[in-house]
């Protein structure tokens, strides 16, 4: 009888260990890795200097550039097979402050499976279903609050700088992307909001992500495409301000296709 | 018999070592002090781990912030305090028409007049980005001693244009004066008096002045509705084409009305203040830059700029409107430059006002929590 509970003891353990064997074998841990993002901004090919009158855009204008505050949100990572990760386990809006250090380099949360990605997408500025007034109470995101009577929300960038106008002067110009407006009698009637936010899809090089390794790319903000292609954007025929003058806020939405690049660090 | 003798002594020497135990008083352990956050506020406060708010940590700094012997000094010609400056009825600013201090215009105990007019201690827990107009106390500043709020009431106490004090006197005084060592048991635990402690009372009582019931707080929850002209008023506060107001003193999305960051907002075209935002950050752009100051029951806040140019709101609407200055270190948030100023008419005027004063909030004003305590300790 004892070496019957001893033989049926051991055969109960061979056969978990067996299983547990076989287990491993069908169900290998996952292999992932982490992307980063460090923001970059850079004039004519090489990084943008501020509080420098170094620049001319293709209408003529010569300018500076003191400040860039954006959003953008729902990076997602793509493969050839049409398969894609959105990296939101943390957050999926990023605010990007080029006086703030901490907001320029950004490593997400999420677990990005190993592998070869050949794009990366994500939305400038905020989409309409998120971009909720008071979803952001504290500084600096709370200070790109948009005015509700403007359709509210947020900024989705402000670029702000100054350029040499028609009569010499330096001129500032505040560069700022939001929900546009549709005017039935400017300033005082709006009859309709335009979302103003667009997709970005970048395919410039195979972002591979390694197992337990973090991947870094350099996200590129080419700013003087912001002033040009398709549309040559003139600060003397636009003014200082674009918030309520939705046509240069459509002008800027179409330029904004080609403003940003990346590269593999 | 010499045995009994021994263990009658030891038994003794254990009770007495029992009761000794029983009477070691515990520590007092003070009660924290929680913020509500209003509505639409930031949740992220400026507290420091260090000197967490507690009810008795506020208390003792509400006696301190009103108390004229905080100058170190008893002779009545001689008291000053925070409050000296700071009153709760002008937002915790001196106000044009102070008592002592003609125009708004303050100095200290020895006649020196300060260099900047006062800042109004408003909501200060939200304020993360530096204290005085220049910034000059601030977070990652290389002086640990230069950093926060519990700084600014030591460099109040000591400068020759404020309090004029000496620190060691000061303590020396407060633990000399009935009442006050058992608040301050009660609220660090300890009857012995430090600058440092009475730096963090004050500094608790300060971080606790918060305005959030304004007309406009209440517009903002739904409880109360502008008039059309304070609509109007809102209107232009918060557009670019009208008075574009909102990018450096928030609005709906940001009801602190301020960004707590610096601006040249035109005043000048030369530069030569030693105490501007410049001489802080070394930024070229920020010659002749100044905080912006919230604008949360700013109606009582005059004079106002940096140094008190202009006595009333509708000077300061008229400055924005037609006498802007160009210079190169204009931020370039002041795209109205180019036509002098933002242009608005008389009617506009009025509106933008009536908005501006729809941010004078009353409760705070008056709040018992925050006034004078109808006695000191030792009275």
């Amino acid at each position: 009888m004892r070496y019957s509970i001893i033989t049926v003891l051991i055969i109960l353990s061979v056969i978990f260990m067996i299983s547990s064997c076989c287990e491993g074998n069908i169900e290998p841990e996952a292999q992932n890795g982490k992307l980063s993002i460090e923001f970059v901004h850079y004039n004519n090919g090489t990084e943008l200097i501020f509080d420098s009158l170094a620049y001319t855009n293709e209408a003529g204008n010569n300018y500076l550039v003191n400040e860039i505050q954006y959003f953008i949100s729902d990076v997602t990572l793509h493969k050839p097979n049409g398969s894609s990760i959105l990296l939101n386990s943390w957050s999926d809006i990023h605010y990007i402050d080029t006086d703030i250090k901490e907001t320029k380099t950004h490593t997400y949360r999420d677990e990005v499976p190993e592998g070869v990605y050949n794009s990366i997408s994500f939305t400038f500025g905020i989409d309409e279903d998120k971009n909720q007034s008071l979803m952001f109470v504290n500084a600096p995101e709370s200070f790109m609050f948009w005015p509700e009577n403007l359709g509210g929300g947020y900024h989705y960038m402000k670029l702000n700088g100054k350029w040499i106008n028609e009569i010499g002067l330096q001129a500032p110009f505040n560069f700022h992307l939001g929900i546009g407006q549709i005017y039935h009698s400017f300033p005082d009637s709006i009859s309709g909001f335009v979302q103003n936010y667009f997709g970005v899809n970048l395919e410039n090089e195979p972002i591979i992500i390694k197992n337990t390794e973090t991947t870094n790319i350099k996200l590129i903000m080419n700013v003087e495409n912001w002033f040009s292609t398709p549309h040559i954007y003139d600060h003397n025929y636009w003014g200082g301000d674009i918030m309520q003058k939705q046509d240069a806020m459509q002008q800027a939405v179409d330029n904004g296709n080609d403003v940003f690049n990346y590269t593999i660090n | 018999m010499k045995v009994y003798r021994a263990i009658s002594i030891l038994v003794i020497a254990l009770l007495l070592t029992g009761c000794e135990d029983k009477t070691t008083p515990t520590p007092h352990i003070p009660t924290p002090y929680i913020i509500d956050i209003p509505f639409g506020f930031p949740t992220e406060l400026n507290i420091p781990i260090d000197n967490p708010l507690t009810v008795e940590g506020i208390e003792l700094g509400r006696y301190l912030f009103y108390d004229g012997r905080l100058s170190g000094r008893t002779h009545p010609d001689s008291l000053m305090s925070c409050a000296t400056c700071h009153r709760q009825e002008k937002s915790f600013e001196a106000g044009i028409d102070h008592p002592k201090f003609p125009g708004g215009f303050p100095f200290g105990i020895s006649g020196l007049h300060t260099h900047h007019v006062t800042l109004p201690m408003i909501n200060l827990v939200w304020n993360k980005t530096g204290y005085g107009w220049s910034g000059f106390l601030y977070k990652d500043n290389p002086n640990e001693n230069m950093r926060n709020l519990e700084d600014m009431v030591r460099l109040a106490v000591l400068a020759k244009d404020e309090l004029d004090g000496d620190t060691t006197q000061i303590k020396e005084l407060f633990q000399s004066i009935d009442g006050y060592p058992l608040l301050f048991e009660k609220a660090f635990g300890s009857k012995e008096i430090t600058f440092q402690i009475i730096e963090k009372a004050i500094a608790q009582f300060i971080r606790t002045l918060i305005s959030s019931n304004s007309k406009f707080d209440k517009y903002m929850r739904g409880e109360e509705q502008l008039t059309q002209s304070e609509l109007n008023g809102f209107v232009l506060f918060t557009t670019e084409e009208g008075a574009d107001c909102f990018h450096c003193h928030g609005g709906y999305g940001n009801p602190l009305f301020t960004t707590h960051l610096y601006y040249n907002n035109g005043k000048d075209t030369i530069f030569i203040d030693p105490m501007d935002r410049f001489s802080i950050s070394n930024d070229p752009m920020d010659h002749g830059a100044y905080k912006a100051t919230s604008l949360r029951n700013i109606e009582l806040q005059g004079p106002y700029m940096h140094d008190g140019r202009y006595s009333t709101l509708e000077e300061v609407i008229d400055f924005y409107s037609h006498d802007l200055k160009q210079s190169p270190y204009i931020n370039p948030l002041m795209h109205h430059i180019i036509n002098g100023g933002i242009q608005l008419t008389p009617n506009e005027k009025t509106d933008l006002l009536n908005f501006i004063r729809t941010l004078r909030d009353d409760e705070f004003l008056t709040n018992n929590e925050f006034s004078k305590p109808l006695k000191f300790p030792d009275e």
